[in-house]
């Protein structure tokens, strides 16, 4: 791969049972359809053992991530998925976006569409923002039903373990949780719909450098996933 | 350079996906004292999420403590 091209890393976490398709580049223009340079899919275990590498022809617009990774999830409830992408910022003046179609197969419950998590070069050099992305927070609706909410980690470094906190909020209380993740390992963390009477009203993240998040919601009467979304840069 | 440094053959991977740092010219820039190499100054700042492993390369290629990426992991 050039180094004369950008780079972009996202990630996203695929579970069996799941229809989960990723449009690769969701630009489009009248010119043309723009394409990536290159991509390479990394399929992660939870405990950061890589399971294996695939080159993704660019032209290819969607992906299918169920026929990816039936090959490497064995008997595992997750997987890690990054997407190494490579793109000419002639082509793509600000960066490539990948969106994510989730699904539970047979389910009479609704699809969720989601931004793939940009989680390494979301900020490039060239547009010079410098705001502080690894605290992240998420508030959630306070008319929300039932259901359970939680969080999914992961780590992307190569060499680097890190300690992420995770605060939850409860009316006046705060609650705090350390999460270890050795580099590619990541983890789901489930947080308590209430205490003392109060729901779950915010979520945050803190570790030293932007991790993989994603907050998820799941049905109450499965695991089937009825949110899973972005947390958001948190200013303070 | 220290136990524990990335291995030669990694050289040619990213390590900062902002600026395009590679393993190899962070090792190349310790080497020679020259860290942070133009260009590259904002290394580890802009998504962050590359700075564990900054870190982690620079002390192991025997960057001075006060290297400028110190700021950064301060803040955080």
């Amino acid at each position: 791969m050039s180094s004369s091209l950008s780079a972009l890393l996202s990630v996203t976490y695929y579970e069996p049972g799941d229809d989960h398709l990723i449009e690769l580049v969701h630009q489009r223009d009248t010119a043309g359809r723009r394409r990536l340079a290159s991509l390479a899919v990394e399929i992660y275990a939870p405990d950061g053992e890589p399971l294996g590498t695939v080159d993704i022809d660019a032209r290819q617009e969607t992906l299918d991530l169920g026929e990816l990774a039936r090959g490497y999830l064995g008997r595992r409830s997750r997987v890690m998925i990054a997407f190494d992408a490579r793109y000419d910022e002639r082509i793509f003046p600000y960066r490539p976006h990948h969106y994510g179609y989730l699904h539970r197969r047979g389910s009479a419950g609704p699809p969720l569409y989601y931004a793939v998590n940009a989680t390494l070069g979301g900020v490039p050099d060239r547009i010079g923002a410098t705001g502080i992305n690894n605290f992240e927070t998420y508030l959630f609706r306070t008319d929300a039903g039932g259901g359970e909410h939680s969080l999914i980690l992961g780590n992307v470094s190569r060499f680097s373990p890190t300690t992420a906190q995770v605060f939850t909020y409860y009316g006046e209380a705060r609650l705090a949780q350390d999460v270890t993740l050795a580099p590619k390992a990541h983890t789901e963390v489930a947080l308590a719909p209430e205490r003392s009477g109060h729901r779950l009203a915010r979520v945050e993240v803190k570790a030293l450098f932007r991790l993989a998040t994603y907050v998820v919601g799941r049905h109450p009467e499965g695991r089937e996933l009825v949110l899973f979304d972005h947390l958001f840069t948190y200013f303070k | 350079m220290s136990a524990g440094a990335p291995p030669e053959e990694l050289d040619g991977l990213l390590l900062c996906y902002c600026t395009g740092l590679t393993i190899g010219e962070l090792r190349l820039a310790c080497e020679r004292g020259h860290w942070p190499t133009a260009g590259k100054e904002h290394s580890g700042k802009l998504c962050t999420g590359c700075l564990g492993d900054l870190l982690h390369c620079l002390r192991r290629f025997g960057a001075p403590d006060k290297a400028p990426i110190g700021d950064a992991a301060t803040d955080a």
